[in-house]
């Protein structure tokens, strides 16, 4: 099952080097290309030469952030050149950083709707992006590479029409799909997903709310267990419902849709907590002492709320069957039963003591916590 | 070409079925002078892959019942009118009389990996499992496949499952992750019905078995199945998931099944200096008196002399060396193998979002009749190497002769078709054949220099019995520590695929 990417060499590791004088070579090798590269820079030499040193020293170190400052520079200074020389007689100079001749050039450019320098970086964002993706794979959670990745596209948003722009931050969305599909948890993956969605929605004029939404979906039934999908499809869910314009029944179908879906993923397992945090945002959507109260059901009425308490603290506890040994049961049961007291709802005392007194069995580590809820929930023997 | 006559050998092996080839890479590295034989003139011996001209003449040489065959009954079939249209050339079909399915969790991965063999087999993955209950003549009824829940997020998805089965299917599924620990629970029902455990100490109805039962790719029927059996298995499906690549814990070896480990494993033992003739069987065998060496005349008369004389039972039963084989432990399965003129994708979604796209699918046809086993078929699409792209290879098998079981196959492969959706398959080429195998070879035994190899399980998953027993083969010819069993440095100049 290979990928059919060139692998990387993994020189930074330490390699295979077992004597004191490889070592010594290879770290001797390591900082001559670190001060030819930086003396370099230091001295504005821009060269195709100088980049691709920096390609090779980032290979082995792409946790050196100032390289890629190195590198960004160097493109930066590519950039200006390819629009201060805006004639396409400008022979470029030799062993500049530089793609292709220049009558292909002009026809491509012409083709794509671009100016000739345009065009030019385009082709360079283009390279620089696909040339990163060996390195990418092998360190995936490297803050640098997923840094520098945004600056290029940022600079394509920058340099070129919004129709060429778009496109480079969709090639994006696809890789970061299967970056995540990987590793459904890198939230690096997660936080990036979420600017790229937001410069396609920009550059687009549209709204991806739905399509992300229904992404959530599938990433949560390929694991349950995933605290950055939940959260995402929590944050959608305000746009998603005023996209649609919905009114207060269309809302009402929404929020118990959602609460059936979490309840049959709470029943297959209580255990989870990324689960619970879910359930807890749905409910702090009825709770007028949250921010978050209104952005699913609105309007709301305290009847509208009572009901809602009534219904969970029943689920809930119809979860303890077979799962008596799970705390965040025996949570959420004390939480949801203490607001649906206030509002008037009939809480028998002796099942909240119960519960507490389940809690502090399964928790005997955080007694001090139970002691202060057995206060503000006045459960205290007199 | 020189006469093997007056040779002298370390190691003989009489054939290039599935575990003898594995001796034979087990071997490659050691220095021994090895002789690998087959009476065929094909590698693979039972576990081969065949064109489909060279199933016809293997159908044809196994059509009647001889005695004491491994094979018999067998006999080819073009259903389909358009079949010979829609047939490819025969070359374009590699049909593997072993499709086993390897999971993660055993040991054979490992070993071939350590032995530098993996480089040369591609693995494609083993996706989903079907539970099918068959059509109702009498309605029409469409045949219900269900996909059976093998993991917390298949449990989440299943619309079918009420609230409360999702909980009790799930504390299954949690227990058999750890049911090692937790004998108190199981102990006392290790010899008794599986079914019966699930609906005591799990509060599991007898119609949320079926899928369970289909887990333990059982070939007994489902009241004869008990726990002892059923929770090993389990557990190996269910922590298998996820090792190889989310959603999905078994491979199939692409390009004929174990027939192409076979190759890899006898290609490596030629490379390690073996010397390989095909279409060479062993006439007589017989223990020299007072020495350490077997006396072995060929088919062609060649004398040869060797000091381990290796083999599936099978063909070491001519030599009459084998140890007496009771007969009371065979049993009869019948298999076939179809062609079909759909990719089935039905039956291949992928194994995760952006995950790899499965190329195998199991599917098991329980019987009406609770007493008589299930049908396991095992669907493969082109992706497996074995046919053009656009159509896709079923294998079914179950545990009956072919009076009985020719019949239930052909039901079983019927209703599959009927279960695609959209336009209707056909059946462009049917294989059937009955097979025997013997219960008490499923281990390695060893009397005086012959060793019996270990010939593979019924049911068509690949055992952790067969690599164990090559091991034990392994050691008693080479005397060396287990560590070192299909431990190889890559050659030099050797291939680098990767």
């Amino acid at each position: 099952m290979s990928h059919g990417v060139p692998r990387v060499g993994g020189e930074g590791e330490g390699g295979v080097a077992s004597s004191q004088d490889k070592i010594k070579a290879r770290i001797k090798a390591y900082k001559e290309l670190e001060k030819d590269v930086t003396d370099r820079i230091k001295n504005e030499d821009y060269s195709n030469t100088t980049f691709q040193l920096t390609s090779t020293l980032l290979s082995q170190n792409p946790e050196y952030y100032t390289i890629w400052n190195h590198r960004r520079l160097l493109l930066q200074h590519v950039f200006a050149r390819e629009f201060s020389t805006s004639s396409p007689d400008n022979p470029t100079a030799e062993g500049t950083l530089s793609t292709s001749d220049d009558h292909a050039d002009t026809t491509a450019a012409q083709k794509a709707g671009l100016s000739p320098s345009q065009h030019e970086i385009s082709l360079l964002i283009s390279e620089d992006l696909s040339s990163l993706l060996p390195l990418l794979k092998q360190y995936p959670k490297c803050y640098w590479i997923w840094n520098h990745r945004s600056w290029l596209l940022t600079k394509a948003t920058t340099h070129l029409p919004a129709a060429s722009a778009i496109k480079f931050w969709q090639g994006e969305l696809a890789l970061v799909g299967k970056m995540l599909a990987l590793d459904s948890r890198n939230f690096h993956g997660w936080g990036y997903r979420r600017t790229v969605v937001e410069a396609i929605e920009r550059l687009g004029d549209i709204s991806m709310a739905e399509k992300e939404f229904e992404y959530t979906t599938k990433m949560i039934k390929t694991n349950l267990s995933n605290f950055s999908a939940w959260h995402y499809r929590s944050q959608l869910i305000p746009r998603l419902l005023n996209e649609r314009n919905a009114r207060r029944e269309a809302r009402a179908k929404f929020l118990d849709g959602e609460f059936e879906l979490i309840t049959s993923a709470l029943y297959t397992d209580p255990y989870d907590q990324s689960l619970w945090f879910y359930h807890q945002f749905l409910m702090a959507t009825l709770d007028t002492t949250n921010p978050q109260a209104g952005i699913i059901l609105s309007p709301c009425t305290n009847s509208d709320r009572k009901m809602y308490l009534e219904q969970e603290v029943t689920s809930v506890r119809e979860m303890l069957d077979g799962a008596e040994d799970c705390k965040y049961i025996y949570q959420a049961l004390l939480e949801y039963a203490r607001r649906w007291r206030d509002l008037g709802g009939e809480v028998e005392k002796t099942d909240m003591k119960e519960w507490l007194g389940e809690l502090r069995k399964l928790d005997p580590l955080r007694e001090g916590r139970w002691r202060d809820l057995e206060k503000v929930l006045g459960l205290e023997v007199v | 070409m020189e006469t093997l006559d007056g040779t002298e050998w370390d190691v003989v092996i009489a054939d290039t079925g599935f575990a003898s080839s594995l001796l034979a890479l087990s071997l490659s590295r050691s220095g021994k002078r090895i002789l690998h034989l087959d009476p065929n003139e094909y590698y693979g011996g039972a576990e081969a892959a065949f064109s489909l001209a060279e199933a016809e003449t293997w159908a044809l040489r196994w059509s009647e019942s001889t005695d004491g065959a491994t094979f018999s009954h067998a006999s080819v079939t073009k259903p389909s009118l358009s079949g010979d249209s829609k047939l490819l050339s025969s070359r374009a079909y590699s049909l593997a009389l072993a499709p086993h399915l390897i999971y993660a969790r055993s040991n054979n991965v490992p070993a071939l990996v350590s032995s530098q063999c993996h480089n040369q087999l591609d693995f494609q993955a083993v996706g989903s499992w079907f539970v099918l209950n068959p059509f109702d003549d009498a309605l029409t009824s469409s045949s219900r496949l269900i996909r059976v829940p093998s993991s917390r997020e298949d449990v989440f998805q299943d619309a079918s499952l009420a609230l409360k089965a999702k909980r009790a299917l799930m504390k299954f599924l949690r227990f058999v992750a750890s049911y090692e620990e937790q004998t108190e629970t199981w102990n006392d029902s290790r010899d008794q019905s599986f079914s019966l455990f699930l609906e005591q100490k799990f509060g599991l109805p007898a119609a949320s078995h079926e899928p369970i039962m289909a887990l333990t790719m059982s070939t007994t029927p489902a009241s004869s199945t008990t726990t002892g059996f059923a929770l090993p298995r389990i557990a190996q499906h269910l922590r298998s998931i996820g090792i190889f690549g989310p959603g999905f814990g078994a491979v199939l070896p692409k390009w004929g099944g174990l027939a192409e480990i076979a190759q890899v494993a006898c290609r490596a033992g030629a490379v390690g200096g073996g010397v390989y003739v095909l279409n060479k069987a062993i006439k007589e065998a017989a223990k020299v008196e007072q020495s350490d060496t077997i006396a072995l005349t060929l088919d062609g008369n060649e004398r040869v002399s060797t000091t381990w004389l290796c083999g599936s039972t099978e063909t070491t039963r001519w030599t009459g060396c084998t140890p007496a084989v009771s007969e009371e432990d065979f049993t009869t399965i019948s298999r076939s193998i179809s062609i079909v003129s759909s990719p089935l994708s039905h039956l291949f979604p992928p194994t995760s979002e952006g995950g790899v796209t499965p190329a195998g699918a199991v599917v098991v046809v329980p019987s009406p009749d609770a007493s008589e086993p299930p049908v396991h078929i095992l669907v493969h699409t082109s992706d497996a190497g074995e046919c053009p792209m656009d159509q896709s290879v079923a294998y079914a098998s179950v545990a009956l002769p072919s009076d009985t079981g020719y019949p239930r196959l052909e039901r079983a492969i019927s209703d599959l078709l009927l279960s695609a959706e959209d336009a209707q398959p056909e059946l462009l080429w049917t294989l059937r054949y009955q097979q025997r195998t013997n219960l008490s070879t499923q281990a390695l035994r060893e009397s005086g220099g012959l060793i019996n190899l270990p010939a593979l399980r019924d049911d068509l998953v690949l055992d952790d019995s067969v690599l164990d027993g090559v091991r034990q083969a392994w050691q008693s010819i080479t005397s060396e520590e287990q560590s070192v069993f299909m431990k190889f440095e890559a050659r030099e100049g050797g291939e680098e695929e990767e």
